[in-house]
Formats: structure tokens, sequence, C-alpha cells
């Protein structure tokens, strides 16, 4: 079974989308994805990319099959002002009956050698406590846990609160 | 007290990497500081900038005693939910210790709001340290929920050699 990684391009965002809801379905928030195509087309691939993303293709044995994307990772650059550019890691994500197969790995050495490349100092992502497979596959490979270590926590403010919070008070 | 908040530019670089170090020196991790004020200005304020940032200046008669009269600023950046989509990340939020209590960190919130919300954004996220119980409760006052304590997400990071060994082909 051969497979090639690249660059996403817009006539990915479909399976792009479809991805998404499958790694939301993994990750029991299915109900949860409001991303429709078009909202990813327009923030992918406008003038100001608010992600990228590079995909996983399985080559077809013969002209008869199509191309089939089985994974993905979202990434985007953020920074850390004690030191700098980083490449945070939104999504990454290989449909059930590709993964065991180092097509995970590929990406993250792809992911890794990007980051180098582009001089950030580190990768960032998020985990669930709960999801151990995916831990263990990140602490197997030098990841650090922030949040046990050093005591870091995520925090949101959700749309209403953003609103209320921009609105000035009256005088 | 008077202030006005505005959008930061590369002259304010200087005073941002002072800014940066105080607000270090707060969370008792001045030694991992590497960042210059060369960076900032090249990773700031050139055509792609990987951040960026807004600045709390008062009038000359309130300027401190070392005469610095920017005394507050916030770094943002945009982001992405694969769920919900454009996202505002607050990644420092600052004012100098005799700044505070004056409504100036809730006005730097509001103005990333705002900006987060023009850029089309559906959230706000930002991190804080577990043992920052005056952050904490600023922020709780403002409606914030604690996505690690909700989701059980852990923050997490692969740096150094961890980086470069995985780049290995």
């Amino acid at each position: 079974m051969e497979y090639k990684l690249r660059k996403a391009e817009p006539r990915d965002v479909p399976d792009i989308l479809r991805l998404v809801k499958e790694l939301a379905k993994y990750e029991d928030m299915e109900n949860q994805v409001r991303l429709t195509e078009q909202d990813l087309l327009e923030d992918g691939f406008g003038d100001t990319p608010f992600y990228h993303c590079v995909i996983a293709e399985l080559k077809p044995q013969d002209a008869s099959e199509d191309v089939k994307v089985m994974g993905f990772a979202m990434y985007y650059f953020t920074y850390d002002p004690w030191v700098g550019k980083q490449l945070y890691l939104e999504d990454f994500y290989i449909t059930q009956e590709y993964r065991g197969l180092g097509i995970g790995s590929h990406i993250m050495r792809h992911l890794s050698d990007l980051a180098m490349k582009t001089r950030c100092s580190g990768m960032m992502f998020v985990v669930a406590e709960n999801n151990e497979s995916s831990i263990q596959f990140y602490k197997r490979r030098g990841a650090e846990d922030l949040s046990q270590e050093e005591g870091w926590r995520l925090y949101r403010f959700d749309k209403d609160s953003l609103v209320k919070m921009a609105t000035p008070p009256e005088e | 007290m008077e202030f006005t908040i505005r959008a930061a530019n590369v002259d304010d670089c200087k005073d941002i990497e002072r800014m940066i170090m105080e607000l270090a020196e707060c969370e008792k991790a001045i030694d991992e500081v590497k960042i210059t004020k060369r960076d900032l200005e090249q990773d700031g304020f050139s055509k792609n900038p990987f951040f960026h940032g807004i600045i709390v200046e008062v009038p000359e008669r309130h300027k401190t005693k070392e005469g610095h009269t920017k005394v507050g600023y916030a770094l943002y950046f945009f982001s992405y939910s694969s769920f919900k989509g454009r996202a505002v990340f607050m990644e420092d939020l600052y004012v100098m210790p005799e700044f505070r209590g004056k409504g100036i960190g809730k006005a730097l919130m509001s103005k990333v709001a705002q900006l987060g919300l023009a850029a089309g954004c559906q959230q706000l996220n930002f991190t804080v340290l577990d043992w920052n119980k005056p952050s904490l409760d600023f922020y709780f006052s403002q409606g914030c929920t604690d996505i690690t304590a909700e989701k059980g997400y852990h923050y997490m990071c692969c740096k150094g050699e961890a980086l470069e060994h995985l780049a290995q082909p």
C-alpha cells in the first residue's frame, strides 16, 4: 500500500471536513463541529490563511481506483514571547483502517522538520487526558505535558462572553 | 486614570521586550526568556507577522519613576478550531503593578475581544498557571471556562532535542 504526504489544496476541503468529523466522532464530540466546507475554503486558502493542512493520500492500485485521502494534520504558527515562533498542531488524524502503518509517525516527522526549517522552537498541541493512546504516542516521541509539569491550564471565552467583553460599559 | 490603547508598532518593541521580562519575572521564569528586541521586530512587524500587539499608554504626568509611559500590553495571534473555525489566542496580558486596579486589564481584554470579533473569531483562548490566583479570579469574573478542567485538555509541547530527534528521517 503506497501513500504520499502533500500540502492540502482547495479541492481537498471536502475530505478535510470529512476527516475533521471522523476525528470529532472518535472524541465523542461529533455534534460540536460547526465548520462548513465554505469556512474551510475561505479560512485555509484565502489571502491570509488561518490554518495549513498536510494530507495523507493513498495511491490507487490501478487506473480505475480513485485516490483516497485517509489522514491529515491541521496546523498553524503561534508565538511564545519568551522563545519565539511555535508550530501548533490543531488536528492530527488517520482513518482507523490505516493506523499502525507508520503514517502518523511520518506526518509527525514531516511537521517537526517543517517546524525546524521555519525556525520554530517547539511544536505545541493539546490532548485530552483520557486519550491514553495519543498521550503515549506523543510521550514516546519526547513530548512534555506542560499542564502536569508546569501547571499551565487552557481557558476559553466563548462567542457570547466575547461579545459581552467587547461591548464598552455604559457611561 | 487616563490611558489610551492602540495597536503596537515597531518602535514599541523596546518597551514590549521590557514588559515581557517583567511578566516573566512575575511568573518566576525570567531565565526562560530568550527573545530579543530584534526577534520581536522581525516576527511581529514584517509582511507576515506571527503575532499582533496592543499597547497601553498613560500621559507624561503619570509616567513611572523610570520615565515609562507605556505601562501595559497584550500579545495575541489568530488560531483555528477545526470544530468552530477562526479563533484568537491571547498569549500575554500584562499591566505594570503600579497601574493595576484601574480597569486597564479589562480594557485590554475588551480590545482583544473586539479585534477578534472583527476578524470573525468564535472564541478567545489563553493559558494561565494554576497557582496564579489573582489572574484566575480576574478571568473567571469575566466569564471564562477552564477547558483543562472541563474537557481534560492537557497542553503539550515537543521542543529542543525531542523536536530535532522527531525531525530525523
